[in-house]
């Protein structure tokens, strides 16, 4: 567990940076907003206490709203997303799997983590839009917002596991 | 009273999370209700310093463009010069004194921006310069191709502008053809486009009509550039046109924008006061 945390550090320095510079500035539609932060949460240890993880989360929420000047949605939905992941990696994993130390594309497989990601940013995104519309006033826009913004940040996440991901943990089931 | 105490050890969890987000909706309305003055005071040495970074390096892919639209601007100005204007008057004497008549109104602080948003429902443009350099909240921001926004937070060194592309921003604008005015306001989706609100339907307006503003409010001067009818339509239910304005200001692409700094605003300011004062309570 100890060990886990300098990966997790320089993780969460790297998807900051992307987000913060990169992915925040691609202004293509006011429909698509990529978020690939979220990312961070969902490649926590999977042995990891839903309590921490809901502060961890809530936390790095905390420190990307302090660079994009939403102080407190991005903490709110980290929290959420911390709150609610042990519950859907319950439900998407078959009984009996194998898990390693922390979500990995190759040991879970490319639809588990598609599932996984797309799930959990759906919630993420939805919290988030839900509170930046705060008077939500046309809520068929802000689902909108929500589905177009999940696909193309799941596709920006899948990318960046398949960059950065240990391929020697492949598990031979 | 054991019950109680079962329940919040069975959901200390659920109720942290209850907690915890509590704290964070307080956050939301503390600090995001309308400018983010909270904001821009705590996160302006780390975030300012990063953004001034990064905006150095991104320069470099659109010098083209900038230094185009520079050039543009270059040329227009130079077209306003005494000089390059012939005097057509007949009775030169009487106007003689123009250094008298006319005096400064406006003055123009240049600056860059550092950060810009555009997917957001109030979208914040970020500027190097703040009060060091004589920029004061409620300033307008205009720039070579059109108007920007509103400087609505101020630091020492930075300072925050509302763009045109939000929710709560409201100007009036003029069709530089007929004087005819209205209120430019944002829907909150498209990028490109605003729409103009209270003309009435007898109001001639065509597709590809100017729009300027109007001078009415104190953000901006008079005739700068707003955009161009790109849709009109007139629905019999309704007493008010329908039109549509393509910005002429692209707002994916502002790097260089000028804060106006109104020189009579005071002055404007007191008289608001003096009418606020005398109109009848309602």
């Amino acid at each position: 567990m100890i060990a886990q945390i300098p990966i997790n550090l320089l993780r969460f320095v790297l998807l900051l940076a992307a987000q913060v510079l990169v992915f925040s500035n691609i202004n293509f539609s006011t429909f698509v907003n990529p978020y690939i932060f979220p990312l961070f949460v969902l490649l926590l240890p999977f042995e990891m206490p839903r309590l921490l993880l809901m502060i961890v989360g809530m936390l790095a929420g905390l420190s990307l709203d302090l660079f994009l000047g939403s102080t407190g949605m991005h903490a709110a939905a980290g929290l959420a997303l911390g709150y609610f992941r042990p519950f859907f990696i319950n439900i998407i994993t078959p009984k009996g799997t194998e898990f390693e130390i922390s979500p990995n594309v190759y040991a879970q497989g490319l639809t588990w983590f598609v599932i996984y990601c797309g799930v959990a940013t759906f919630l993420y995104l939805l919290c988030y839009f839900i509170v930046e519309e705060v008077l939500f006033r046309n809520f068929f826009i802000v689902i909108l917002k929500v589905l177009f913004s999940t696909i193309v940040s799941v596709l920006f996440m899948i990318l960046f596991v398949y960059l950065f991901s240990n391929r020697k943990k492949k598990r031979f089931a | 009273m054991y019950n109680l105490f079962r329940f919040f050890v069975t959901y200390h969890v659920f109720l942290l999370f209850l907690g915890l987000e509590g704290f964070c909706i307080y956050l939301i309305y503390k600090n995001n209700h309308y400018n983010q003055v909270a904001y821009i005071h705590t996160a302006n040495n780390v975030s300012g310093r990063l953004y001034s970074a990064y905006t150095g390096i991104t320069d470099y892919l659109y010098l083209r463009s900038t230094n185009d639209s520079l050039v543009e601007e270059n040329a227009r100005l130079r077209e306003q010069l005494i000089d390059s204007k012939y005097d057509n008057r007949i009775d030169t004497g009487a106007v003689s004194d123009s250094s008298k008549k006319y005096v400064q109104n406006y003055t123009y602080i240049a600056a860059e921006v550092i950060r810009n948003s555009l997917n957001r429902p109030v979208n914040y443009i970020y500027l190097n310069k703040g009060s060091k350099h004589g920029i004061k909240k409620q300033m307008g921001v205009i720039c070579s191709n059109g108007i920007v926004g509103q400087v609505v937070s101020v630091t020492e060194n930075y300072s925050a502008v509302m763009s045109v592309l939000s929710k709560d921003f409201k100007v009036s604008a003029r069709f530089l053809k007929n004087d005819y005015f209205g209120n430019i306001s944002w829907d909150g989706n498209s990028t490109t486009h605003v729409d103009l609100e209270q003309i009435a339907k007898h109001v001639p307006v065509k597709v590809g009509d100017t729009l300027v503003t109007s001078g009415y409010s104190q953000l901006f001067p008079k005739n700068v550039m707003v955009g161009t009818v790109s849709k009109v339509e007139a629905e019999p239910e309704k007493n008010m046109l329908d039109v549509r304005v393509k910005l002429s200001t692209s707002f994916g692409n502002v790097s260089y924008v000028y804060v106006v700094n109104n020189i009579r605003k005071s002055e404007l300011i007191v008289l608001d006061t003096v009418i606020n004062l005398q109109s009848p309570k309602q």
